[in-house]
């Protein structure tokens, strides 16, 4: 555009501005719900965000219940009429809290796999006389015999406390519930409804203060439900070994494309370059039979032996690189009667150093990034790498937990652009380079 | 020994570990894919010779049918389009403003991304009730419903793809007679100059005349608020093989990653010799004429170049479809590669996914001959 070295007035730069800001916006904005979400509540994964304020961090509530202030979550509306109140009572006898309100009886949940071992405690906790619970149509309480009709059909006698009834304000009633961190795990909104245990009421929404609640507890049960520390050691393993191979092996071959003349060696580096027009999904059926009769499926070998022979790209890249190098050197050091791999590791390599790092940056961004090789290659979850892990859990049964699967690829996806910031002289050198290709 | 013969065996000697990789992970499996394309194979079997039977399936196969529109589809919209942004995004970025390393590191970062979290992420940015896209589009979209409607309201029976025809012919009349007026003018030939006017202007009529017929009234509805991932009708209704809203949704990502090419294009627009910029400032060259005549050209080998690269990408996405919608909803997102891995993985049905890497391997090699052909002319090579 200008090509001289003034810098652009203010009139054009102005609107130029306005453009690369609001492109900006829209290439931020997913990284930014990313990291957002991550350290959400799970309920507000479930609801559009009503302002900027409520996308950007996420809100709980805080309120007074008993003296005490607790953290809360609004469980549910309570929308009693004047016909058909609600009512909170002291239940005078001892019952299990899933007789309360599970569709289930006591005998029958047990059989059900549906719920997980903590739901089934929850559901085993027995109400004590000293606790209060709601009745509400569900479980209603008969004022005038001064019992409780429990979803499993038994009643229990109940002394009333409160019959809750509208405000005469018309404003709305919330039922209300002690909330934990731990909350972050479970599956969906609700399911603590089970725990009798924790401080609960029923208030008007003047009540009910709205805070920030930003969760990093959220990290840690992300990291638990894709086996980090296994997953990440898998995954490093192969970066480890893939990034050496390909050094390695790459250097060699480029070497002997660029300063030995040997016969064929024409033809080779074409038939190199057309190597890479071949698209991974026409080979992957002989690929993956091969690697089937030498018995190596659920191995990683697969996905490191061929980083060992070398990759085209990397080849030709480094290739390109030798032949930049300064020839008369070269020719003084044969002179003095250097060998081809003394020459290679004294001098060509030395020299080499900015377009080596390119190489394995990209092998180990390839690696890491890799998902089609470990999905066709490793059948067991103690092998999976990073990538794998993290598309086992996201196709999980049971509801998407939006705010831990945002926060485990925060994760994986932080060392890439950590590792961006550092290296940015040898990125900015590997994109002059590629474009060399054209 | 001779020296050319010690040479010859020290470079076979360095090429050793390629010339493994060539013959066992490249050249093997390519052969022998073309054998197993022609059996019934399935992993527990042996392979059993059936000849072209695999082919002549192949051709009657409508999900194969429609995972190659699909593919074609999102290649005949993205590429064009992802070139079209980026090099106005490297135009942009090639600019003296104060923090234009800042954009540059911003509109790179999406490349780092892995493409599963790339998945996730936009599952769930797409995620009709509670994704942020629409929250932050509602207002983009009223607009263009407003802009449509009265399109959409007219609607005559006309089938949509005959008004895409329409367009396409004159388009390219108006194409072909702009470029002889060019030429003409010089001699003093002014009525081609005429003639591409009007035609520019019957472009411009039929362009608007076939949006009457490909918009639905429905469409106009969905712009507001579309269900992206879940969605599977084509956009715009009109024309049954336009990309469905959950290919768009795809598109629509994969721009997200066009950092990459703008910064590509960034280097090369740098290399640019200034001395052409200044040679056509003595000649008062205006900034377009510059673009033009000067930035494009010198940066063609490199748009062919993302051109077929774009062309062999389209026909490897895997990931994100595999991922994000299952290659649903009714096949609209079934990439050929996810196709093909579903044959070989899912039904276990190794001769026949051959065969469709075969057909697949030839429309690649077929597609890009012919952007290089369609280049030939258009590409210029400084110092060749």
């Amino acid at each position: 555009m200008t090509s001289s070295d003034k810098p652009t007035r203010w009139y054009f730069a102005l609107p130029i501005h306005g453009i690369l800001l609001v492109g900006a916006v829209f290439f931020v904005l997913p990284l930014f719900w990313m990291i957002a979400t991550s350290f959400k509540p799970l309920e507000q994964t479930l609801k559009v965000p009503e302002n900027l304020t409520e996308a950007v961090i996420g809100t709980g509530w805080r309120t007074t219940i008993d003296g005490r202030v607790y953290e809360v979550t609004l469980e549910r509306q309570i929308v009693p009429s004047d016909s058909e109140p609600d009512w909170i009572v002291r239940p005078l006898e001892q019952f299990s809290a899933g007789e309360m309100t599970h569709p289930f009886g006591p005998d029958t949940w047990h059989k059900y796999p549906i719920f997980n071992a903590d739901e089934l405690r929850r559901m085993d906790t027995q109400v004590t006389p000293e606790m209060k619970v709601l009745a509400d149509k569900t479980n209603p309480f008969d004022e005038r015999r001064g019992v409780m009709k429990l979803f499993s059909g038994r009643e229990v006698r109940a002394e009333l406390v409160t019959a809750i009834r509208p405000p005469a304000d018309g404003q709305k009633l919330w039922l209300v519930r002690e909330w934990k961190p731990s909350d972050t795990d479970t599956k969906e909104v609700g399911s603590t409804s089970g725990d009798v245990t924790r401080a609960w009421a029923v208030l008007p929404e003047a009540q009910i203060e709205k805070t920030i609640r930003a969760i990093p507890e959220n990290y840690p049960a992300a990291l638990k439900r894709i086996n980090f520390v296994r997953s990440l050691f898998n995954t490093l393993f192969l970066c480890l070994l893939t990034v050496c191979g390909s050094v390695i092996s790459s250097i060699i071959v480029a070497y002997g494309f660029a300063f030995i003349e040997f016969k064929g060696r024409e033809i080779l580096f074409i038939i190199t370059l057309a190597t890479m027009m071949i698209p991974f999904p026409v080979i992957i059926v002989p690929m993956y039979l091969l690697w089937r009769d030498i018995g190596w499926i659920g191995t990683f070998k697969p996905l490191w032996i061929g980083a060992w022979l070398g990759n085209a790209f990397f080849i030709f890249l480094l290739r390109q690189f030798f032949l930049g190098l300064p020839k008369d050197l070269l020719d003084a050091a044969r002179i003095d009667g250097c060998s081809e791999l003394e020459l290679l590791w004294h001098v060509v390599i030395p020299l080499s150093k900015p377009a080596i790092a390119m190489v394995a940056l990209f092998q180990f961004l390839g690696t890491w990034k890799d998902f089609m090789g470990p999905l066709i290659y490793l059948n067991n979850s103690s092998q999976f790498t990073l990538s794998l892990a993290l598309q086992s859990f996201s196709s999980e049964h049971g509801g998407t937990p939006w705010h831990l699967l945002m926060a485990a690829s925060t994760v994986f996806s932080l060392p890439l652009i950590i590792l961006f910031f550092f290296t940015i002289k040898t990125f900015i050198r590997s994109v002059a380079m590629t474009g060399m290709k054209g | 020994m001779k020296l050319s013969t010690y040479r010859t065996i020290t470079g076979y000697a360095f090429m050793a570990p390629w010339l493994a990789a060539l013959i066992f992970l490249i050249g093997y499996p390519f052969v022998a894919s073309m054998y197993f394309s022609t059996c019934d194979y399935s992993p527990l079997k042996e392979p059993l010779f059936v000849g072209v039977d695999n082919y002549t399936e192949l051709m009657q196969d409508t999900v194969f049918r429609q995972s190659m529109l699909v593919t074609i589809a999102f290649a005949v919209v993205a590429i064009p389009l992802g070139v079209l942004l980026a090099l106005t995004l490297a135009l942009f970025l090639n600019t003296r403003i104060r923090g234009v390393s800042f954009y540059r590191v911003i509109y790179y970062l999406p490349h780092l991304v892995p493409s599963v979290v790339v998945a996730i992420l936009w599952m769930w940015m797409f995620n009709p009730q509670f994704g942020i896209l629409n929250v932050v589009l509602a207002p983009f979209g009223k607009a263009a419903a407003y802009l449509l409607t009265p399109f959409a309201l007219i609607n005559p029976p006309v089938p949509g793809w005959l008004g895409l025809v329409a367009v396409i012919v004159i388009f390219a009349a108006w194409w072909k007679t702009r470029s002889l007026s060019q030429d003409y003018l010089r001699a003093g030939h002014e009525r081609f100059k005429r003639a591409s006017t009007v035609l520019a202007i019957v472009f411009v009529a039929a362009v608007l005349f076939a949006l009457t017929t490909w918009l639905n009234p429905i469409d106009i509805r969905k712009i507001q608020s579309p269900g992206w991932l879940t969605d599977g009708n084509p956009f715009p209704s009109g024309l049954s093989f336009a990309p469905s809203w959950a290919l768009w949704a795809l598109i629509y990502m994969s721009m997200w990653g066009v950092g990459q090419m703008a910064i590509i294009y960034l280097a090369k627009l740098q290399d640019v010799p200034v001395e052409l910029y200044e040679a056509a400032d003595l000649d008062g060259a205006n900034w377009w004429q510059k673009t033009w005549h000067i930035t494009l050209p010198m940066i063609s080998p490199v748009i062919l170049f993302n051109v077929i690269m774009g062309i062999i990408g389209a026909f490897q996405v895997f990931t994100e479809p595999y991922i994000m919608t299952g290659g649903g909803p009714e096949d609209r997102t079934r990439f050929v590669a996810m196709f093909i891995y579903d044959q070989a993985f899912e039904y276990q049905r190794l001769g026949y996914a051959s065969a469709v890497a075969w057909v697949l391997f030839l429309v690649i090699v077929g597609l890009t001959m012919l952007a290089l052909r369609i280049s030939r002319e258009r590409v210029y090579y400084a110092g060749k």
